[in-house]
């Protein structure tokens, strides 16, 4: 049985739509990483494979290098089409940064320096963890949220129910007084306790 | 808050890695620390993209560039492959993150704790000032500079470019304060006296020639301008 998202992703590939098609471009990508779709990967191939040359070949002058970037390129479009994040940009951005790395590389493999930098060390288009340090700065909220979400847990059932009307669906105390069937003083107080619990739960992990 | 950002010119080339290592090393990390930055990277990176794959024709100049792919030899040697979605670079995993120094440690982004282990040895410059080069190849030089509070540098100029990025702390010159993230492009034609006050500041200098001081003793400097960027 397929899943409504493959079905979804199938309807999408049928339609005539081009892979400059962001979506379609998208989808197919979505196919080649979870299933292998070779037809989809063809269809990705035919389209970025002669721009990706026409791209390297301004870039290197040379034919051979830039046929080997376009292979390059698209082998990892191949093998890493999984790491396509669609929230974080098109189909072409990512195969852009792929192309755009390998480059890079290109550029210093034949000079042999000790110490040269690489392109996954300036930008990690293809590393498995992407999300782990590129987030630092912004993943503090979350972390935050994660712990108290773990404090939560340790509340009593009564309380945490409340807590979690209140600060995860934003009801308000009447709300949920209401949809609890008790009385708002009720709701209010066990706010208070809970608060004053989570804050002790806090503290006491400093 | 960044007042200071790389211009826009610095983030495209940035973006299509057309940089010296240091400033690509400088650029990234003040994109790191910056939202604003980091969407303007995300626009570009489209706008590039759109460039180079969204023509629908390829242009006629490269129709010999559609030939090299008829008979699918490349599609198919790709397709042969058998796609492994395990971590195989799980030495990312065990990134250093972390930068310790006369007993302070200062958390740095994730462009320069990929490059932790290019961070060579901290040496001790005149008064209170410290640095460790950033070993990246390439013609100009990426150095840690750690301002203790009230640390002055010398007044100098540069013979060529130098930018300066905040990591951590605050510093001022003539002209303004910077702080977490800031960067500043000087050319050579400015005169500037870097302090600190009442804070340390811990920045990421590239310079693309050393640096020449101007004023009174520290003239005396020039000669050893090496030791600080060599």
């Amino acid at each position: 049985m397929q899943t409504a998202t493959e079905t979804q992703l199938k309807r999408k590939l049928m339609s005539s739509a081009q892979p400059d098609d962001p979506d379609h471009a998208a989808a197919l990508l979505a196919l080649v990483a979870t299933e292998q779709s070779r037809q989809a990967f063809s269809e990705l191939f035919s389209y970025f494979a002669p721009r990706l040359k026409a791209y390297a070949t301004r870039q290197f002058g040379n034919e051979q290098t830039a046929m080997d970037l376009v292979q390059e390129t698209m082998t990892n479009v191949w093998n890493k089409a999984h790491l396509f994040k669609p929230d974080r940009g098109s189909a072409s951005t990512w195969i852009f940064t792929i192309a755009r790395n390998i480059r890079f590389d290109f550029l210093r493999k034949n000079k042999h320096r000790q110490h040269d930098l690489s392109a996954d060390e300036l930008w990690p288009v293809l590393a498995e963890q992407n999300d782990s340090l590129d987030d630092d700065y912004a993943l503090d909220d979350d972390l935050l949220m994660q712990q108290l979400a773990t404090y939560c847990e340790l509340l009593p059932k009564a309380q945490r129910t409340v807590i979690e009307l209140i600060y995860v669906e934003g009801k308000s105390q009447q709300e949920v007084a209401d949809a609890l069937g008790i009385p708002l003083g009720t709701v209010k107080s066990r706010t208070r306790l809970a608060l004053q619990k989570l804050r002790e739960l806090i503290h006491s992990d400093d | 808050m960044i007042k200071f950002h790389p211009n826009e010119e610095h983030l495209f080339h940035y973006v299509t890695g057309d940089l010296s290592p240091a400033l690509l090393m400088m650029v990234g990390t003040h994109v790191d620390m910056c939202p604003r930055c980091q969407e303007q990277v995300r626009d570009i990176e489209a706008m590039v993209a759109t460039k180079l794959f969204g023509q629908t024709q390829v242009p006629q100049d490269f129709s010999a560039a559609n030939d090299s792919f008829d008979n699918d030899a490349m599609l198919q040697q790709i397709m042969a492959q058998t796609p492994t979605h395990k971590a195989s670079d799980s030495a990312h995993n065990a990134l250093v993150d972390e930068l310790v120094l006369e007993g302070k440690r200062f958390k740095l982004p994730a462009t320069l704790a990929r490059s932790h282990h290019r961070i060579g040895e901290w040496h001790k410059l005149i008064g209170h000032m410290w640095r460790a080069p950033v070993q990246i190849g390439g013609d100009d030089v990426l150095t840690f500079i750690y301002m203790d509070k009230g640390t002055k540098v010398p007044e100098h100029t540069h013979k060529g470019r130098e930018a300066t990025l905040v990591v951590n702390g605050v510093f001022n010159d003539e002209t303004a304060e910077y702080r977490d993230g800031d960067f500043v492009f000087l050319d050579g034609s400015v005169k500037h006296t870097p302090e600190t006050r009442d804070e340390d500041c811990l920045t990421l200098a590239a310079l693309d020639a050393p640096m020449h001081f101007t004023s009174g003793l520290s003239r005396l400097l020039n000669p050893f301008s090496s030791l600080f960027f060599k």
